[in-house]
């Protein structure tokens, strides 16, 4: 029994075990269809992200790619959580492309990876989003629950 | 249920690695798969009938350009179903035959004659045993390495192919052309009796009894809350649906057995209202968040106790009293009244019954505690950045 995210996720693995990810993002583990991580670091010499490699939680439900995944960074001994004004220090992030709204089912692991690497790349400030926290102390919401407000399109 | 676990990517590494491209072509962009009965948008996109369908029931937009796409416009591709059929008709005898290892020796002077350029004569009668685009360079040491993985369902595909055997160049040209051609001749499926297209419907407009009726008359299950009941007949709108387009439908109970999959991997998992029946599904939905549940009801679950707590003393008072002052007077009197406790046993037992000796615990807490506390949900705080647009 397997309904169409299984099929899905199955030729998304397939692919990048056989075609390896573009630089800068690896696959750590993906042992179920329902939770992978990634392993993301930024390209150029942005001395925000200099030498830093961050961990990634991907978190699918049974009506991916229809519903976007549910993507976190994860804070580890040796993963700490980029500096960025649109994610907080909870790891939780405020992305349009991984809301309801911005998400498109053409969109896979490796191009949310893509977009989060070149989120971090463009990014010059380093400060996380107001009201952090205040958030991170007071969210019990999963991110997908989370009524985000996307109003700044420079960052 | 035909899973398919081949990949563009068992192009690379073989001699034919720019099949990849034309491969990926004939893919649908949302399951990855091959098309399977093509539709084209109105913005001029395609994908399969069904994950389209499903996109556009779930947000009406094209997913790869975001344009508003209307259902009922969907047209068949048929040129580009052909298309697909065709390839996936020679795509496993080519692969094979690209995967198969060149022998090092002795090189045979036909295969310095390849010319490169004419690949175009592999698809025409040709009778010189030609391997035009085998281009020894680009003959990798790993073109038999496993290029497939197992999936969900332990289907294998050809893990092995071009590892066993060495098949002489003629015959396997051969065998490419004959398979190129083989497929093709099948007529257009004649459809007999084409089954018709079920309406969308405005759900808003419709009442309970009525779409319990229409779905009666499909023959679908009407278990489960409203919004169940929706999310199964749109599913079943999207699975016929998809299936009229197709050019070889499939049976009705074909279909069932596709709603039967959905009703297990996601038919629970519908998100449902805050309804106090649905929220038995909702908690042991295995997507249920209970970390998350139990911070947010947190205080009316420590009420709970705390009222648990109270009339467990108040019944252990009331036997104390009851043993000490033998029965005679006060069977009205005794009975406590149990202040915070909404809806515990009903009045009338607790005066009329005798004491119970057992101390009573008292209701069993309303399993979840959220709906009578429905301005719970809204009271969460928001954070700054987040304000509701």
């Amino acid at each position: 029994m397997a309904g169409f995210a299984t099929k899905r996720l199955g030729k998304e693995l397939s692919k990048i075990n056989s075609n390896s990810l573009p630089p800068g993002i690896e696959l750590v583990s993906a042992d179920n269809f329902e939770e992978w991580f990634l392993d993301i670091r930024v390209l150029d010499n942005n001395p925000l992200y200099l030498n830093e490699i961050y961990r990634l939680k991907f978190r699918f439900s049974a009506q991916y790619p229809i519903e976007p995944p549910e993507v976190t960074f994860v804070k580890l001994a040796d993963r700490p959580i980029p500096i960025h004004p649109h994610i907080y220090s909870n790891g939780i992030i405020c992305l349009d492309l991984l809301g309801q709204q911005g998400w498109s089912p053409v969109q896979n692991v490796e191009s949310v990876c893509m977009s989060l690497q070149s989120m971090l790349t463009g990014n010059s400030r380093n400060e996380r989003p107001a009201g952090d926290e205040e958030f991170v102390r007071a969210n019990r919401l999963r991110p997908k629950d989370i009524d985000f407000y996307y109003d700044d399109n420079n960052v | 249920m035909e899973v398919e676990v081949s990949d563009s990517t068992d192009w690379l590494g073989t001699p034919l690695a720019s099949l990849k491209s034309v491969e990926e072509a004939l893919r649908c962009h949302v399951c990855k798969d091959f098309f399977t009965t093509p539709m084209l948008t109105s913005c001029s996109h395609t994908f399969c009938s069904l994950c389209i369908r499903r996109c556009l029931t779930a947000d009406s937009k094209c997913p790869l350009c975001r344009k508003t796409v209307d259902l009922s416009k969907l047209r068949g591709n048929g040129a580009l179903r052909e298309a697909v059929e065709a390839f996936r008709g020679v795509r496993d005898s080519i692969l094979k035959f690209a995967r198969t290892p060149t022998p090092a020796l002795p090189i045979s002077p036909k295969r310095k004659a390849t010319d490169v350029d004419n690949s175009d004569d592999e698809f025409q009668e040709s009778k010189r045993p030609r391997r035009s685009t085998r281009n020894r360079k680009a003959r990798e040491p790993q073109a038999s390495s496993q290029l497939t993985i197992e999936d969900s369902e332990g289907d294998l595909q050809d893990d092995n192919d071009g590892e066993d055997e060495y098949v002489p160049e003629p015959t396997a040209s051969r065998s490419i052309t004959s398979a190129l051609r083989s497929p093709s001749k099948r007529p257009p499926a004649a459809a007999a009796k084409a089954p018709e297209r079920l309406p969308t419907l405005q759900y808003s407009m419709v009442k309970d009894q009525a779409l319990r009726k229409i779905m009666r008359e499909l023959g679908l299950s009407t278990a489960g809350n409203r919004t169940m009941l929706e999310a199964r007949h749109r599913e079943w709108l999207t699975l016929w649906n998809a299936n009229c387009d197709s050019a070889n439908p499939k049976t009705r109970g074909a279909l069932f057995q596709d709603l039967q999959v959905w009703e297990r991997t996601i038919g629970t998992m519908a998100p449902t209202s805050s309804k106090a029946a649905s929220t038995g599904a909702q908690i042991k939905d295995k997507d249920f968040d209970g970390g998350a549940w139990a911070a947010k009801h947190d205080s009316s679950f420590k009420d709970l106790i705390a009222n648990a707590r109270r009339s467990r003393q108040i019944a252990e008072q009331k036997a104390r009293e009851a043993a000490a002052e033998e029965a005679a007077k006060q069977e009205a009197s005794s009975s406590v009244p149990q202040p915070s406790v909404p809806k515990t046993s009903t009045p009338s037992t607790a005066e009329s019954a005798p004491l119970p000796q057992t101390p009573v615990l008292p209701v069993q807490p309303p399993p979840h505690p959220s709906y009578s506390h429905p301005e719970r949900w809204q009271h969460q705080p928001q954070p700054t950045h987040y304000q509701q647009p």
